[in-house]
């Protein structure tokens, strides 16, 4: 394995995302208390589609605006645009990027390009960087060992791999799920005055 | 070479020392003279960054707050990604700025800032946390650029002996600056001072040499 791909995937690696708990904070608010469900409807409903614009991204085809047009919400976007740039401010100590306001999903595929990581690699840094922050988060929101949420992602890893590699050799039309409850919930959850996490 | 961004200090401690406070009267001692800025990393959304702004020492617009995901040391140290953009993004709206206080969630005595984040830290603990806690020590304690020992005023109120605070600080920090003050009586104009030296060390030179580095015998490629 490519130890750039180790480093990118790394959470002392910086770039911004311990700050976020894309969405669970707002959804254990609501009273959700089964994470890992959470993280597999992230991992369908958002994470598949986002791993394809990090492969796309990492072959030179940033579709920003094809991004947004998935991503309504203003305060997802907000949120994506800042751990995007945030990953790109550390990533262009290391390779000659531009750090730009890029939502983080093409922007990590930006950065595994420049790295030279390979497809489904790239494919498979998107699901887990979806998949493990919302684990990390889980432990500041919820009383749990953080020995089972690291269990979680162990559990994940079956299918995340499976998906990884359908993505990487998928050169159909992008996809366009829909996570409806996490975008309607985003704002609300900007609203909360006692809130962790910047998303 | 003079500076092309504005100065940042941070301003680090623990929970209720007096960090907002201090950096309150900061501003109000020296919002005349120098175009500031605070940038304030909070637990709960923006309760720091509220405080700052209904004191009414700084226009609203020149405060602004991170969220820190509940890891304050991770946001000043570790990965400063979210703060470093808070603070341009504070200078292009607001700028130019001679200087930006960044102060830090309150935490424990571990917390520091790291250098590409914070040109000089103050690190600011209080009589009331304990006569003990400048023995105990800790990066801060040790090492910031200025440490502060606030609330002198209450030391007889809650046991704590300000000269042997002083004398143990001093003990471990050498020649760097120990400030022991009341900010309620005595006023910030001890810090004040201190933050005026640094920015004009800093207009000066372009950069500033933090206590921090560790290395203060280093060669220099230029002459201060």
């Amino acid at each position: 394995m490519d130890p750039l791909t180790l480093l990118l995937a790394d959470s002392r690696f910086p770039s911004g995302s311990y700050a976020h708990s894309l969405g669970l904070e707002q959804a254990v608010n609501d009273g959700l208390r089964d994470v890992p469900a959470f993280i597999r409807a992230r991992q369908r409903h958002v994470a598949h589609a986002d791993a394809r614009f990090a492969v796309e991204a990492s072959r030179g085809h940033v579709f920003e605006q094809e991004w947004y047009m998935r991503t309504p919400s203003p305060a997802l976007r907000d949120a994506a645009r800042r751990t995007g740039s945030q990953l790109l401010r550390s990533a262009s100590a290391i390779w000659d990027l531009p750090v730009t306001k890029t939502p983080r999903p093409l922007a990590l595929g930006i950065v595994a390009g420049a790295a030279g990581i390979a497809d489904e690699d790239t494919a498979l840094l998107a699901l887990y960087d979806d998949a493990a922050t919302v684990a990390s988060a889980a432990l500041k929101l919820l009383p749990l060992d953080p020995a089972v949420t690291a269990r979680w992602l162990a559990d994940l890893a079956p299918d995340m791999a499976r998906a990884a590699a359908r993505i990487a050799a998928d050169d159909g039309p992008l996809p366009a799920p829909a996570a409806v409850a996490i975008e309607l919930n985003a704002p609300i959850h900007l609203e909360q005055r006692e809130r962790l996490f910047a998303s | 070479m003079p500076a092309e961004r504005a100065l940042r200090i941070g301003v680090g401690g623990p929970v209720g020392s007096g960090k907002s406070s201090l950096i309150a009267a900061l501003c109000g001692a020296l919002a005349e003279e120098i175009k500031l800025g605070v940038v304030t990393n909070d637990i709960y959304t923006t309760e720091d960054a509220e405080f700052l702004r209904s004191t009414g020492v700084l226009p609203v617009e020149r405060i602004t707050a991170v969220q820190t995901g509940g890891c304050p040391h991770t946001a000043i140290r570790d990965d400063i990604s979210a703060n470093l953009e808070a603070v341009e993004e504070l200078e292009e709206a607001t700028g130019p700025l001679d200087l930006v206080f960044v102060e830090s969630g309150g935490d424990n005595l571990t917390a520091i800032f790291s250098p590409a984040l914070a040109d000089v830290q103050i690190f600011v603990i209080d009589v009331a946390g304990g006569d003990d806690i400048p023995r105990k020590g800790g990066p801060g304690i040790a090492r910031a650029d200025l440490l502060v020992i606030n609330k002198t005023d209450l030391a007889p109120y809650v046991g704590s002996d300000v000269s042997k605070m002083v004398r143990e600080a001093s003990e471990r920090r050498g020649d760097l600056p120990v400030a022991a003050t009341s900010l309620r009586t005595d006023g910030p104009h001890q810090v004040a001072d201190w933050v005026r030296t640094q920015l004009a060390a800093f207009r000066a030179h372009g950069h500033l040499h933090s206590s921090m580095e560790g290395v203060p015998d280093h060669h220099h490629d230029h002459v201060h």
